[in-house]
């Protein structure tokens, strides 16, 4: 009776990704998965420092349920900080004169049951009892160097802006596939734009 | 040819690139399935592959389908047939494919199942239990050691405290020890590695645990599977003049076997629960591989179903489009052999038969040339008899008629086929007396038969001889019948001619020979004895012997006559005015008959005529002798003489054309009048008109004789105008010279 109920299972299941494949890239799936996680770049500024322009920023980073259930399952997480400088020109199109990808690694460790926030860019990393004080720290960007002022042309008009997302790059393209087929792991922030003063 | 070997080969090339990638599809994922590390390296690859040729094999089918549909809709030979051997291969292959997708998914989720074990599950959070604890020991071990040592610190002074701390840290086995002071400021710090960087200030979760003035304790991840304990404790420092809160913070090592032990236990439930979190999605992966696969094979037999159908079906096709055209009457198809089976022995017959039939027809052809030169030579035969054909259907429909037949009744029959000889007999008294003749034959089932018939008509009777024979039909019914007839009108009359000429010629000799020697007899008599008679006796002898010498006189004109009929002086053609002849001759008449008003109507512009001019000047003669003869007891006698010139048939004549007002012709006799010795006069010797006749036939003319329809007689002749016209009257008749020849 298990078995005719696994069985009926089986085929109900393939029936469905069946279905679901036929239907990638319409957006329909998508549209009907409610989004339970966000990012989102709530402010973001820069400072010259010793003359380099260095970025404070504040992320708000929910993990939707998928991601929460794959980080507790002892997936790591991958979340990048995108940063581009962009050159204004007036009669051609705009140039990205710079771009800075800041990697941070989230993982949750079942033994001392602590998460680990590890910067991949300089391989330092902190530890954490909860989750939220894990993403907070994580959404608190200070004193980050972003590019040498000396760099751009003092005449110039620059545009500076970033956005949060979680980095898929690790995991096989076929599941990245389910992953964007399941919408709760499209997390990705909106690009936060601001003026480049210098 | 070649663009055809072109396609071919492109569509070859096509089909084994789509199959080649569905093989290479299926070589990795065994590969894969074999080595699972690869999966995530040939994941990319293998669905590149997979929906390149299935794009590929789906773009083929799609061009075959919409072929095959548009073929059946215009009914293209062989298109339902192939539809049908498609429809049967695809079901044969669709049905297995399934059932193996079936099983291999069953396969696929029942062994991924088989990897997640209760027991397992178990063991692995039990070993975490008890690395969990075994670490827990520790950590409270160190804590204690650390409150131990922040106890020692709380009375040491500030210049001390270095030395102390470092002498604390080696007895509690910290390796790394720390000394917070207010704000979170440095005190002092002891290391045991020589390389120590400086310490970090106090995280925020052991600044708010201290606010608490509750201890710190975790365990701290060192990468690459090391553990250490960090722990922190609070403690209200005393030895100085202020007392203050700080922070002492250590650093323990775990044991080496210990932390790899943990570690180990640690990295195997992550994986294991890793392993669960992904076993949906690796079903799933697995799944939508298989089905990726299931397609591409149901796609490639499709592709195979229709490029079997296409061959099983071509040579089918080929005979369906040779019968066709066939059917269009081109025996010259062939259809190429291409296989030795069954089909290709069918191929070989039907190429046998249209060459057979090819044949056939040609030699079918070949007859229906020959009959057809056989008819036309015969349909010129027709034409140029003088004798009357007539075919004619079992129920008297005409069938066909030569020109002869109409000319001999007077009637069109050459172009009136498949009309009813009934019904054409309607419109012309001879043909009417014609079909009465023959219907009483042939109501009387008469269907060989031979009979001289007589029809009259307004231009005197006509003498056919005619014979009917029947078509061969089947036993019982005659399919037709044909009768052919002449008309021998000339023919007898010429006898009757030849007749009276020998008649005249022996009269001529046999009766003129003795009336001289009698006429010199009684005028001898006569003047030897009439004076030596009595007066009474003489008178007798004078008016005997005077009636004698006139009768004889009389006969030797009769005989003269007849001499004229019968000896036929040779005609000599001159040109000359007819039109003053004419007159000439009517003047005459004019003055000798003044109670009779001759009308001449002539045309003085007429062309000079070609003719025997004494033959004419006779034929005038004796024309108006006969009228004014015939208007002898007529009171207001009135003769009209026509002489003009006219074409007739493409031939130049000259009609003379004399009517009377008198008594006309005795019914009956129309056709009789130009025999001798045939007259309705009260004078006359009855060879007037039997002369005109000769001589009119002498020049190859016509003569016509009939009553007026307002009483009196009309005579008409034509004569050829020249010689040209004379030629043609006798190649186009030429019983006409024959005649000639013989009066001449």
């Amino acid at each position: 009776m298990r078995g005719a109920e696994f069985e009926a299972r089986t085929l109900w299941r393939a029936c469905g990704v069946l279905l679901t494949v036929l239907a990638l890239g319409t957006g329909l799936a998508q549209d009907e998965i409610e989004r339970e996680g966000y990012f989102e770049v709530r402010s973001a500024s820069t400072e010259i420092v010793d003359g380099v322009h260095t970025l404070d920023s504040r992320l708000q980073l929910v993990l939707s349920s998928d991601a929460l259930r794959a980080l507790e399952s002892g997936v790591t997480l991958t979340i990048e900080l995108q940063l581009q400088v962009i050159r204004q020109r007036s009669l051609l199109p705009d140039d990205v004169e710079a771009e800075l990808a800041v990697r941070y690694e989230l993982e949750y460790l079942p033994v001392s049951q602590r998460y680990i926030v590890r910067n991949l860019n300089i391989g330092d990393q902190d530890s954490f009892a909860t989750l939220y004080s894990a993403l907070n720290s994580l959404g608190r960007i200070q004193g980050l160097p972003v590019i040498d002022a000396a760099v751009l042309a003092p005449d110039a008009t620059y545009r500076i802006r970033a956005r949060v997302r979680l980095n898929m790059q690790q995991y096989p393209a076929a599941l990245r596939i389910l992953f964007f087929w399941r919408g709760q792991w499209q997390l990705e922030s909106e690009w936060f734009e601001w003026l480049l003063e210098h | 040819m070649v663009a055809r070997t072109l396609k071919r080969a492109f569509y070859l090339i096509v089909a084994t690139s789509g199959v080649g990638l569905v093989i290479a599809a299926l070589f990795l994922l065994t590969q894969t399935v074999q080595k699972s590390d690869d999966f995530g390296r040939l994941q990319d690859l293998i669905l590149a592959i997979n929906i390149a040729g299935g794009v590929l094999l789906l773009a083929m089918l799609i061009g075959n389908l919409t072929r095959l549909a548009r073929d059946y809709r215009q009914n293209v030979p062989g298109a339902k047939l192939k539809a049908r051997m498609v429809g049967m291969f695809v079901g044969l292959a669709v049905l297995p494919l399934l059932v193996v997708f079936y099983f291999s998914l069953q396969f696929i989720n029942r062994g991924i199942d088989s990897w997640f074990d209760v027991e397992v599950e178990e063991g692995l959070d039990n070993a975490l239990e008890l690395s969990r604890a075994a670490l827990e020991i520790q950590k409270r071990r160190n804590l204690r050691s650390t409150e131990a040592v922040a106890q020692r610190l709380a009375m040491v002074t500030d210049r001390q405290v270095v030395f102390e701390l470092s002498m604390l840290r080696r007895e509690s086995g910290a390796s790394e020890m720390t000394l917070y002071g207010q704000n979170n400021t440095v005190l002092a710090t002891s290391s045991n590695s020589a390389t120590a960087s400086l310490p970090k200030p106090l995280t925020e979760e052991v600044v708010l645990q201290m606010q608490q003035a509750r201890p710190f304790v975790s365990l701290e991840s060192l990468g690459e599977g090391g553990v250490e304990v960090r722990t922190a404790v609070v403690f209200t420092h005393r030895a100085g003049r202020v007392q203050e809160a700080r922070v002492v913070q250590g650093y323990y090592p775990v044991d080496d076997r210990l932390a790899a032990m943990v570690g180990s236990v640690e990295r195997s439930f992550q994986e294991y629960q890793q392993l669960v979190f992904f076993r949906e999605d690796l079903k799933d992966l697995l799944t939508v591989t298989l089905l990726f696969v299931l397609l591409l094979s149901l796609l490639a037999a499709i592709y195979g179903a229709f490029v079997l159908s296409r061959r099983l079906v071509a040579p089918i096709q080929d005979l369906v489009a040779g019968t066709r055209a066939v059917a269009m009457g081109d025996f010259d198809t062939r259809v190429p052999a291409t296989t030795r089976d069954e089909i290709g022995f069918l191929v070989s017959s039907f190429n046998d038969m249209t060459q057979r039939l090819a044949a056939a027809r040609r030699e079918a052809s070949l007859s229906a040339a020959l009959v057809e030169a056989e008819r036309t030579n015969l349909e010129v035969i027709l034409a140029r008899l003088s004798t009357g054909v007539l075919a004619l259907e079992a129920d008297l429909t005409i069938r066909n008629a030569n020109q002869a037949a109409g000319s001999i009744l007077g009637v069109d029959l050459e172009h009136r086929s498949g009309e009813k000889l009934v019904d054409v007999a309607k419109e012309n008294a001879l043909l009417d007396q014609f079909v009465d003749v023959a219907r009483v034959h042939l109501d009387a089932g008469e269907t060989e038969w031979r009979e001289q018939i007589v029809l009259r008509g307004e231009v005197g009777r006509r003498v056919l001889t005619c014979a009917c024979t029947a078509l061969p039909g089947d036993e019982d019914h005659a399919a037709g019948y044909v009768v052919v007839f002449d008309d021998i009108t000339a023919l007898l009359q010429a006898q009757r001619d030849a007749a009276w000429g020998e008649v005249a010629r022996r009269l001529a000799h046999e009766i003129k020979n003795p009336l001289t020697p009698i006429q010199l007899s009684a005028e001898r008599m006569r003047h030897r004895y009439l004076h030596t008679l009595p007066e009474e006796e003489a008178q007798v002898l004078d008016r005997a012997t005077h009636t004698i010498v006139q009768q004889v006189e009389a006969m030797k004109e009769m005989v003269n006559a007849f001499s004229d009929y019968a000896r036929a002086p040779d005609i000599e053609i001159a040109r000359f005015d007819l039109d003053k002849l004419a007159h000439e001759v009517v003047d005459l008449y004019r003055a000798q008959e003044r109670e009779v008003k001759i009308v001449l109507t002539s045309d003085p512009t007429m062309q000079m005529v070609e003719a025997d001019m004494g033959r004419v000047r006779q034929i005038l003669h004796n024309l108006l002798r006969n009228a004014v003869e015939a208007l002898e007891n007529t009171d207001d006698g009135r003769i009209d003489v026509h002489v003009s010139a006219a074409e007739i048939d493409d031939v130049d004549i000259v009609q003379i054309k004399v009517e009377d007002n008198g008594p006309g012709f005795k019914p009956g006799s129309v056709s009789q009048i130009f025999d001798p010795y045939v007259t309705t006069k009260p004078k006359g010797t009855g060879l007037g008109l039997a002369i005109v006749k000769k001589l009119v036939e002498e020049h190859v003319g016509t003569i016509r004789a009939r009553n007026r329809t307002e009483g009196g007689a009309m005579i008409s002749i034509r004569l050829p105008l020249n010689e040209a016209a004379r030629e043609l009257i006798i190649a186009k008749a030429p019983g006409r010279a024959e005649k000639r020849r013989e009066q001449a």
